[in-house]
């Protein structure tokens, strides 16, 4: 179990000749990843979605905030100390290209840190190549085939499926995907996104899934729970389908939206919401209300807060609730 | 190079992955022939430094009646002032010269990718300090520092030399090797290496050095050319110990003594190490090429 | 320059690209025959390898060695063969009559010059006379496209965000009045926000300028947005071609089907999408004879293994398989496909 309460964190920007610019990128983000549960941010780039991923995986640090794994709150520990247990949580890179060393073999990217593995175990070193073996066989590789090989002789499918067999060498609880599937052939793209709903089923490991199209978080597992972050800040968050079926954040309907209609298939949902093209925020305000196509005064001056307002299953952050109806439905053929 | 014992340890996949890596250099280098022509030329070089001195007595023999021959038979570059074989003083000359050029290519790439690594893994103050030690280094001139030097400390050995010209050669491959490290630590294969929770040598060692494997053995090699000018730039300046089969030497001879630029009668003298070391650049250029194939597996295996 | 009165078509035919190898020439496109009809938007769909960019580029005969046009024609309306031009008439086409949005063009703007020094410079290349009106054309464009023209204008790439970069691409693309634009990938790397916005400024752009265009894209989903016809290519071969609906809602060849399977969705069962087996064939890895999609085909029969697949034409779709016979109309052998399984 790992959670986080109030993750802040700021980037400063170097600005021109008047110094460093302030780029809030986490707001106050509250979060918790059940053990063998799934996870998804969605948001677009730069809403802070990979830098809370990022955080979780312990490759940057918050501002003010706090992560806690298994009860032990990690700004307690120092930096040594802490090492082994963001261990427990590996990042899946966007990009498979560049998460595998072009100079080694699959073997050797396999076999480094098994080898660590087997010591931190007491196991003897023939371990290793079994386990590498083993473990490339979950994710539905070839061992013999795949072992020698370099990078640049697998497919991104295949390299993707490397990246996440190498992340399950230490036997983690928690993998962390960020776009995971966005650099892989479109024909690939399910078959990844089924491993990681494979490997929760058979290891009990928690995935969260970081990524921009709210489709693919659904394939990750139905029983998921849907985090929607708006620059740095949650606006709506629930199980999956309920996020998916009844979205009450106007922000959350933009996304739903703008998923490309097969039409022929599929007809468009009645209410799709078109965010208002529009750039910089109400000091106080909510933070979509210059985009938002259902802003009113209030929305303009407050902020809302992440609740349970208007008695909806889910929680958000939106004065103005309302179900609409933005999801295409598929065409009743007879 | 006596380093390739391979522990009996070892996996029977790694021993198969070294097997499979000579197995694509050799693939590499017949790729063009230009490139085993630069390989045969070294290898020659490498066996003149290595038996040279062994195949000719010591000293030299002296035909007193032949000053300055012509190229013959016997004198394919003719004789010296002194009369001795010009050939003969070429090979037993490549000696210094080649091992002055290999402890100074040493000592560019293990100094110069050890800062480098450093100062671009650890970034921070240490990466401040040494880049400030750097660039202090790479702003003083080499040759007068060398002319200076030379004045109070005679280069008789081979390794002297080569350690004084490698103490002064690293700069570059430091800064080069920083800027590299700087953009690979930021890769995804690190970061993973990193979340793994390997060790800092594993990563510097087998994740980041290979990749940067190309350019350093370019670096060497170009080191190499650099020292072998460098020296024998040195010598012929005339700053330094006479010594008769010594390239440098020669062509200062040649020149001030035998008058080669007016007068035919010392031009083979003056031609044959000019000739020895345009063959070894050209050997080396050719080989550089190389390089990038061998230490990328994409380019070795296709 | 007075536009034509109605925009081009174009007829591609027997189009075959090879791309020199140390294996040989290997064809990356190979005997494609597509027709754009004016004022249509095309959508060529294929995974990474299917050719689909080499096609763009022969539009313009700008594949680069090692790659070459080795057989067909591409003829355009006013234009000619394009196969057969060369030199400084191909040059002045590019821009003029066929405008290319390349992919990544995100990316592609200099990053040294402000957006409205780029639209000079492709001025004075094109021999414009009057580069102020150029200027104006480009800022109409921009503002049509919801920006501030004058202050994109004035804007360096990286002032300027991926949507607006987009934009900025599809400005530079049109603003010589080209009638024919080719938009290679024009929403990857973008947000699903964004994308939205993007494809509905290439319709109504595409609309009021009377345009024919071509869309190249990996995201069926995208051509489904914008395209009228959708043409679905694998391993440099055309698999099936047909008015965008139709092919969706009925498709024919079992790649497409598979694609289509392969589509995360919001609603329905999970279940029943699911991944293609296999892999995308690569340059040296498609096979000589026979279909190129076998490998991964559920339908796979003995004859797939030597004949190349027939076109088999029915009204205005074709399809390239096989398993697809004329008098199977709309309903091909689809029952042999549901008890897909991993090969």
């Amino acid at each position: 179990m790992i959670s986080g309460i109030g993750i802040t964190k700021t980037f400063r920007q170097r600005g021109g000749v008047l110094g460093a610019r302030e780029v809030p990128a986490l707001r106050g983000v509250d979060f918790a990843i059940p053990k063998g549960g799934a996870v998804s941010f969605i948001g677009e780039s730069g809403c802070g979605k990979t830098t809370l991923g990022r955080i979780i995986a312990g490759l940057e640090t918050c501002d003010s905030g706090e992560i806690v794994i298994d009860d032990v709150a990690m700004s307690s520990l120092s930096h040594r100390r802490r090492q082994p247990y963001f261990r427990r949580v590996q990042l899946i890179h966007q990009d498979p290209y560049s998460a595998l060393n072009p100079t080694r073999t699959i073997h050797q990217a396999l076999a480094a840190p098994l080898a660590l593995r087997a010591k931190q175990t007491g196991r003897p070193r023939s371990w290793t190549d079994e386990r590498a073996g083993e473990l490339l066989g979950l994710v539905g590789l070839d061992p013999g085939y795949v072992l020698p090989r370099y990078p640049h002789q697998l497919s991104g499918g295949m390299r993707q499926r490397v990246v996440i067999a190498r992340a399950l060498t230490v036997d983690p609880e928690v993998l962390v995907a960020d776009e995971a599937v966005s650099m892989i052939d479109v024909s690939l793209r399910l078959g990844i996104l089924a491993l990681l709903k494979d490997l929760r089923e058979r290891l009990g490991v928690s995935v969260l899934f970081i990524t921009h199209d709210v489709a693919t978080a659904r394939y990750i597992g139905t029983d998921g729970e849907l985090y929607v972050i708006y620059r740095g800040q949650v606006v709506e968050r629930g199980p999956v389908e309920t996020v998916i079926s009844a979205p009450v954040h106007p922000y959350t309907q933009a996304l739903l939206s703008a998923i490309p209609v097969l039409h022929g298939l599929e007809s468009p949902g009645e209410q799709r919401v078109v965010p208002v093209e529009a750039s910089g925020e109400h000091p106080d305000g909510c933070l979509f209300a210059p985009r938002c196509p259902f802003r009113t005064e209030r929305c303009e001056r407050e902020r809302p807060a992440l609740g349970r307002d208007g008695g909806t299953p889910q929680e958000h952050a939106c004065f103005h609730p309302e179900r609409r109806s933005v999801v295409a439905l598929p065409v009743s053929r007879g | 190079m006596s380093a390739t014992i391979v522990p009996e340890a070892e996996t029977g996949a790694a021993a198969a992955v070294r097997r499979n890596f000579w197995r694509g250099v050799w693939r590499v280098m017949r790729r063009k022939p230009s490139r085993m022509v630069g390989a045969v030329i070294l290898v020659v070089f490498a066996l003149m430094g290595v038996l040279g001195p062994v195949l000719y007595p010591d000293p030299l023999p002296r035909d007193t009646s032949a000053l300055y021959a012509p190229p013959s038979l016997r004198h394919p570059f003719g004789t010296d002032f002194e009369g001795t074989d010009v050939l003969a003083l070429v090979v037993t000359g490549s000696r210094y010269v080649l091992l002055t050029a290999l402890v100074t290519a040493a000592i560019t790439v293990v100094v110069g990718a050890g800062v480098g690594l450093f100062a671009g893994f650890r970034r921070g103050r240490w990466d401040t300090v040494l880049m400030r030690f750097t660039d202090m280094k790479l702003t003083i001139p080499g040759l007068p520092l060398l002319l200076v030097l030379s004045t109070v400390w005679k280069f008789t050995g081979a390794v002297e030399m080569g350690l004084v010209l490698g103490l002064l050669g690293w700069g570059g491959v430091a800064r080069a090797v920083r800027s590299q490290t700087l953009s690979l630590r930021e890769r995804g294969f690190i970061e993973a290496a990193r979340g793994l929770g390997l060790s800092t040598t594993h990563i510097v060692g087998r994740e980041l050095l290979p990749g940067m494997a190309p350019y350093i053995a370019m670096n060497a090699l170009i080191a190499v050319t650099g020292a072998v000018y460098a020296q024998v730039g040195l010598f012929f300046l005339g700053v330094l110990p006479f010594e008769a089969n010594n390239w440098g030497v020669m062509l200062n001879l040649a020149v001030f003594g035998g008058g080669a630029l007016t007068t035919t009668a010392a031009l083979p003298y003056l031609l044959a190490p000019l000739l020895a070391i345009l063959l070894l650049t050209l050997g080396i250029v050719l080989v550089v090429d190389a390089m990038d194939e061998i230490f990328n597996p994409r380019l070795r295996e296709e | 320059m007075a536009p034509e009165q109605s925009p081009p078509g174009v007829r591609i035919r027997g189009l075959t690209v090879v791309y020199r190898t140390p294996a040989g020439e290997l064809p990356a496109v190979s005997g494609v025959d597509l027709d754009l009809a004016p004022g249509t938007i095309t959508g060529v769909v294929g995974e990474s390898g299917s050719g689909k960019s080499t096609l763009a580029l022969s539009l313009l005969n700008a594949v680069q060695p090692p790659g070459r046009i080795a057989a067909g024609s591409v003829e355009i309306d006013g234009l000619g063969d394009v196969v057969a031009l060369g030199g400084e008439g191909l040059r002045r086409a590019r821009g003029r009559h066929v405008g290319y949005v390349f992919q990544a063009a995100q990316n592609s703007l200099n990053p040294l010059k402000t957006v409205g020094k780029q639209v000079l410079d492709l001025g004075r290349s094109h021999g414009v006379e009057d580069p102020r009106g150029l200027l104006a054309d480009a800022r109409d464009l921009l503002g049509r496209m919801g920006l501030d023209g004058a202050r994109v204008l004035d804007s360096y790439q990286h002032e300027l965000s991926g949507g607006m970069r987009q934009r900025v691409g599809i400005m530079l693309a049109l603003v010589l009045n080209a009638r024919l634009v080719v938009l290679d990938e024009p929403t990857t790397a973008l947000d699903m926000i964004t994308q939205a916005t993007i494809l509905r400024i290439v319709r109504e752009v595409h609309a009021e300028r009377g345009l024919t265009t071509l869309v190249i894209t990996h995201d069926l989903g995208v051509v489904a947005e914008v395209a009228d016809r959708l043409a679905v290519m694998y391993g440099g071969r055309l698999a099936e071609q047909g008015p965008t609906r139709e092919v969706l809602a009925g498709p024919r060849h079992p790649y497409t089907r598979g694609l289509l399977g392969a589509i995360p969705r919001l609603v329905g069962d999970i279940g029943e999408a699911r991944a293609l087996p296999g892999r995308p064939p690569t340059l040296a890895g498609v096979p000589a004879d026979g279909c190129v999609f076998r490998e991964r085909c559920p339908l796979r029969m003995d004859v797939c293994e030597t004949g190349r697949p027939p076109v088999v034409v029915s009204g205005s779709r074709s399809a390239a398989c096989h398993a697809v016979r004329d008098d199977e109309g709309d309903r091909p052998a689809v029952a042999a496909a549901t008890g897909e399984d991993q090969a």
